[in-house]
């Protein structure tokens, strides 16, 4: 990017943050990091005593990006790492899609449907997580980061948070463990109870539900209603062994394939990194100049409308590449030649900038 | 005269104060059994505590004046190793001193394993009539086997579904945890740094882990597994396992590999050397990459299938990100 552009960027990023409100909850206790326009994180070991220094150096000394720690710490600015006495951290999930220069509809409704996924049916049923004590925030580029500040959690090590991480995004999970080792007794196989919880209740439940929509997809015994009953018995009560189906866990494949736990991506290394420094909400994306907006639902949020951090007055921009049409700011935004030259809302004209597709003309 | 929770568990705070409280020294007798006690752990059990009348008798009937001996004597020792701040010994009697509590524990009454886990922060509870421990908790001390892995288990609003074995095995985790840290010791008295001499004639010489391999020949998982065996950790029976099948099936001499084993805190030697040759014999295959994941053996995502198909690089995609996106 050229010098032009760049001025252009840290201006306009310096007018949002006179109007924006960032708050860090426990600000004087984060580590925070800034980033330039060639890397997200430049320099670190940074501190804030309050909200109002760190909008002050927002508006004056206005980063491309800005992080706080994950943690808390006595002694955020001291380095190296262990001098800066833990105080544990905020369970952070990071929920991304990878596409192209724009998200699709798909992928980001994706996402989207993924990060409320993680919430209702992880973080509030099976972690017990309060809903005051999760922050939703959109990233600012492709997904979204559930901060978890419940005081039970933030103690946690990056074992023990690798476990929760894995339990919801479904890794290693292998639902023949739900049932007892045929060796022990093969004509009494025991497995999952509709009323079980977590993974073996909702694993039972959904092949109840493939019981009734389609026996046959498992067994085409199962067609007969008197062997659905023996299974349905064996589901309520957790014999499973009641069926004269001898392979039913075998069968069950088909239940597990279709069971849509398995697609939640979440990066693993971001929440079992004690120490990661994550984007501060409110504050703008460098790679997009999208908010990484705090959000109170996750319901009908879309980040090419829902985002924006500045007016739709004009800007000139000519593109660097050939740039399709996109749906940006509720309307269609053309599509454009490599090279060519045209007035666009500050919002889009930016987007394309930091992404390297276009540069002011 | 039954033990006392002191004596049952000397790394709590009750018997902490009873030492503190009291006009105990440091003295030879009691330095002499903190050295056995060490040693002990060393042979891979735990010491008994000290006993009236016959060497090993039951039941245990101790005096007073001998359970404030017993107590001191573990102070001791957790003096001596801090001062020594040999890994090695730490683990090893980490191990002993956990599995000692945990013998105390299966039998214990309900008010003293309450007591116990209020102190090491594991607090079982009734959820919706069953035997249930926090998340948080059960995350935090889980023994890292797969039949302890959160996602086989039923969890619901925060709890996790637990037998009282379960819960006896997390605190078992959970002391070893606590002996496993130490506070460096400034200064140490003179009789701690004697006897930590005559304790370091008695250890054997510590296998000193030599590897063939550079780094990056072995795959993440497999390279965390061996720093964990250098580091004298206690690794898990399938982790163990894996490391073993790898080994060999990367040529490595079974008196090598067993000397990689020799480094974990409770290594049997007769034990491993049964193990490895009937992992031979056996001839198992190396597990995969998604048995490996649901092992919560994985730690990268390399591609590969399997660990022994590793090709010595680590992907881009895998490379730490200093922010996320």
């Amino acid at each position: 990017m050229e010098e032009r552009e760049r001025q252009f960027v840290l201006k306009e990023f310096s007018g949002y943050y006179r109007h924006a409100k960032v708050e860090v909850p426990s600000v004087e206790q984060r580590e925070f990091g800034i980033g330039g326009f060639d890397r997200k994180i430049e320099a670190r070991h940074m501190a804030f005593e309050s909200d109002a220094a760190l909008q002050n150096y927002l508006i004056h000394d206005t980063p491309v990006y800005i992080s706080h720690s994950v943690a808390y710490y006595k002694f955020p600015k001291a380095t190296p790492m262990e001098n800066k006495g833990w105080m544990g951290g905020d369970l952070i999930f990071d929920l991304d899609v990878h596409g192209g220069l724009f998200l699709s509809k798909e992928e980001q409704e994706k996402v989207r449907h993924d990060a409320i996924r993680l919430v209702e049916d992880f973080l509030l049923l099976d972690f017990g997580v309060k809903k005051e004590h999760i922050r939703t925030v959109f990233s600012g580029n492709r997904g979204y980061h559930i901060h978890v500040k419940d005081p039970a959690y933030r103690m946690l090590e990056g074992d023990a948070r690798r476990e929760i991480s894995d339990y919801i995004s479904g890794k290693g999970l292998d639902y023949t463990k739900f049932f007892s080792d045929p060796n022990e007794d093969k004509w009494k196989r025991y497995g999952p109870k509709e009323s079980d919880w977590g993974y073996r209740g909702r694993f039972c439940r959904t092949a109840a539900k493939v019981l009734e929509e389609d026996p046959a997809s498992i067994h085409r015994r199962l067609k007969k209603p008197e062997e659905a009953a023996l299974l349905r018995e064996g589901m309520r009560t957790g014999l499973w062994s009641k069926t004269s189906i001898s392979d039913i866990v075998e069968r069950m494949n088909v239940v597990a394939k279709g069971m849509p736990v398995q697609c939640i991506d979440v990066d693993t290394g971001v929440t079992i990194d004690t120490k990661r420094l994550i984007r501060v909400p409110n504050t703008l994306h460098g790679s997009t100049g999208l908010i990484a907006k705090e959000l109170k639902s996750l319901d009908n949020f879309e980040p090419y409308r829902d985002a924006m951090a500045f007016g739709n007055e004009p800007a000139k921009i000519e593109a660097l590449q050939e740039i399709p049409a996109q749906e940006f700011l509720s309307s269609t935004m053309e599509k454009m030649q490599n090279g060519e030259k045209r007035d666009a809302p500050l919002p889009y004209a930016m987007y394309l900038i930091l992404k390297g597709a276009a540069k002011l003309s | 005269m039954e033990f006392s929770f002191s004596s049952k568990y000397p790394f709590t705070s009750e018997a902490k104060q009873k030492v503190e409280g009291s006009s105990l020294e440091l003295n030879d007798e009691m330095m002499e059994r903190a050295v056995q006690r060490v040693v002990t752990a060393l042979k891979g059990k735990a010491e008994a505590p000290l006993e009236h009348g016959d060497e090993r008798g039951t039941p245990y009937h101790i005096h007073p004046s001998d359970e404030l001996l017993e107590l001191g004597s573990y102070a001791a020792a957790r003096m001596m190793l801090a001062h020594l701040r040999n890994r090695f010994l730490i683990n090893k009697f980490a191990v002993a001193e956990a599995k000692r509590a945990s013998s105390f524990m299966g039998k214990d009454s309900e008010e003293n394993l309450r007591k116990l886990g209020d102190e090491l922060g594991i607090n079982p509870q009734e959820f919706e009539g069953k035997l249930a421990l926090p998340v948080y908790q059960y995350a935090s001390f889980s023994p890292r086997s797969i039949d302890y892995r959160l996602i086989f288990r039923n969890v619901k609003n925060g709890f996790v579904e637990v037998t009282r074995h379960e819960v006896i095995r997390l605190m078992e985790e959970a002391v070893k945890g606590k002996m496993e840290s130490y506070k460096p010791l400034q200064n140490p008295p003179q009789i701690i740094r004697d006897y930590s001499q005559k304790l370091m004639v008695l250890v054997p010489k510590e296998t000193v882990l030599k590897m063939s391999f550079k780094e990056g020949d072995n795959p993440p998982c497999i390279e965390k597994l061996l720093e964990g065996a250098k580091a004298h950790q206690n690794l898990n029976h399938q982790a163990r396992l894996v490391l073993a099948i790898y080994l060999l099936a990367r040529n490595v001499p079974v008196e090598k590999v067993q000397a990689i084993f020799s480094n974990l805190p409770d290594y049997e030697d007769r034990k491993t050397k049964y193990q490895l040759d009937h992992i031979i014999k056996r001839g198992y295959s190396m597990p995969s990459c998604a048995t490996m994941l649901s092992y919560g053996l994985c730690v990268a995502d390399c591609r590969i299938g399997s660990p022994i198909r590793w090709k010595g690089k680590v992907e881009p995609w895998k490379k730490g990100k200093g922010s996320s996106s």
